[in-house]
């Protein structure tokens, strides 16, 4: 009987190890010797501290005399104790204790779970692969959205932007019985500059003229380029039109209206026209056509 | 159930003395200063109308626990939980094997190795405060290792009351690895026999105090 439960015992596809009440090693199955490369006939009747050393520490002697003592059951996961009989083989080992007749014995199972560590692993590394994808595609998608509602040149927003907001603040402003503000901003001559200078000297020009726009509104204003050398300003939270009058000295007002260009020295001029929410226009559109009518009265002085 | 203060005082002393011993075990382990103790507890009798589940269950998490469980079902009946609020476990785990990844404490995606690292720390634990009570009752106690799982508190609670165990015993722990605090619970599903042989050992003692 005792051979047939020994055949059993090597026939399975975990380590077992039993010892006898002094820890030394009664019996160590085939898949030990698998593991280990230690043959049965090393193993037998040396303890376990001095067959597998890598036991030879506090925390395990204590364990296993728990186990001895009480019958508790003890679980050592793969993770927490690396490298414990080598750095091959991740092993979940459960330790117990059996009550034989003649006294007590315990059984150390060696569960090799390498190939599901390796599975995981794997599986994290595809994740990362993944979760990296994702975050560059997300990154594209935000581009691809300013491309849509920002001008590449200035980073203002663009015509389509300008239009979302306008509507929504429009809406807000006949609920509320509240002004509106629309300046429209062209500038003078951007022709000539284009021609005498080149079109990257345009560039600059329109780079210029959007930063002294956003620095002479309010935060809460939306400066626009509505194309070419046109600007559009959205101005909400206006009590009056000397609030309109305010941001419009201060725009012209601005000291550094030049660029630099291949030693030149090369002025910028605008032309500003506005108009006002309830008493130019309903729509945003006639908002803008009247603010664009204002400008070209301007330009035309 | 009518509190009396010695009994619990006497309850609190066993359970943080086995859950010291644990923590010893710990420390040895992974190589870090582990605090464990039981800052308080509560008896409750599910048999009673207006006790509600959620006094049992401590404030540890209003999301996810991660649940270890074993049963015992000899000479005393039931079964004891460990719990922890699961978006806790990351960083708990990532401890326990010395791995620091600090971008990864709110992860909640658990891999059979990390449920194995829970496994062999809720095994500690609850074996300690299992085998105080076996001890202290001077009772053979024999139980499996412990089953991880993830519940969120509705299912936890479900799966508590549907057990036939009349009594909860809430341990509540603090859980101190290195600096890192985490507050769970051990909650001791007993039968109203196991209770008793609890409570009249206690009284034994109680009346060995008061001479």
């Amino acid at each position: 009987m005792d051979s047939i439960l020994y055949d059993i015992l090597d026939n399975v596809s975990e380590g077992i190890i039993i010892l006898n009440g002094d820890i030394k090693i009664i019996q160590w199955n085939s898949y030990m010797e698998k593991i280990t490369g230690i043959n049965y006939k090393n193993a037998i009747s040396k303890t376990l501290y001095e067959v597998l050393p890598g036991f030879n520490k506090s925390y395990y002697k204590r364990s296993i005399d728990y186990v001895m003592n009480n019958g508790y059951k003890m679980f050592f996961s793969a993770p927490m104790h690396k490298g414990l009989i080598d750095d091959k083989h991740e092993l979940n080992i459960k330790v117990g204790r059996i009550n034989g007749n003649d006294g007590k014995y315990l059984m150390l199972e060696f569960i090799d779970v390498s190939n599901q560590i390796l599975r995981i692993n794997q599986l994290k590394e595809d994740v990362n692969k993944l979760s990296t994808l994702n975050k560059e595609l997300k990154e594209k998608e935000k581009i691809i959205q300013n491309l849509a509602y920002y001008d590449s040149l200035t980073g203002l927003a663009n015509r389509t932007l300008f239009y979302k907001i306008a509507e929504k603040f429009l809406e807000s402003s006949k609920r509320d019985n509240k002004l509106l503000g629309v300046m429209f901003v062209d500038a003078d001559k951007f022709k000539s500059i284009n021609d005498t200078y080149g079109h990257m000297a345009g560039d600059k020009a329109i780079v210029e003229i959007a930063r002294i726009l956003k620095e002479s509104t309010r935060k809460s204003d939306i400066v626009a380029r509505y194309g070419g050398d046109e600007f559009l300003i959205l101005l909400p939270f206006i009590k009056s039109e000397s609030d309109l009058k305010k941001v419009l000295l201060r725009i012209t007002s601005d000291k550094n209206k030049y660029i630099t260009f291949g030693g030149n020295k090369i002025g910028i001029s605008l032309s500003i026209g506005f108009s006002s929410f309830p008493d130019d226009g309903e729509s945003i559109d006639e908002l803008i056509t009247k603010a664009d009518s204002e400008m070209y009265k301007v330009k035309n002085r | 159930m009518h509190k009396n203060p010695l009994t619990y005082d006497i309850l609190k002393e066993i359970f943080n003395i086995s859950v010291g011993k644990s923590a010893s075990i710990l420390s040895d382990m992974i190589n870090k200063k582990i605090l464990l103790n039981v800052p308080d507890m509560d008896i409750y009798d599910l048999n009673e109308r207006h006790v509600d589940s959620s006094e049992y269950l401590p404030e540890i998490s209003s999301g996810a626990l991660m649940v270890s469980s074993i049963t015992f079902d000899e000479s005393l009946r039931g079964r004891a939980n460990l719990i922890f609020p699961a978006e806790k476990m990351r960083k708990f785990i990532n401890m326990c094997t010395n791995e620091d990844k600090s971008d990864d404490d709110g992860n909640m995606d658990f891999n059979d190795m990390d449920f194995d690292i829970v496994k062999e720390i809720g095994n500690i634990i609850l074996n300690s405060v299992i085998g105080e009570i076996g001890n202290f009752l001077k009772i053979n106690l024999n139980y499996s290792l412990p089953e991880v799982k993830i519940y969120n508190k509705d299912n936890f609670k479900k799966d508590l009351e549907s057990v036939q165990y009349s009594y909860i015993l809430t341990l509540y722990i603090s859980f101190k690895i290195d600096d890192t605090e985490i507050n769970g619970a051990v909650i001791i599903e007993l039968t109203l026999e196991s209770l008793n042989e609890l409570i009249k050992k206690v009284n034994v003692l109680e009346d060995e105090i008061d001479g």
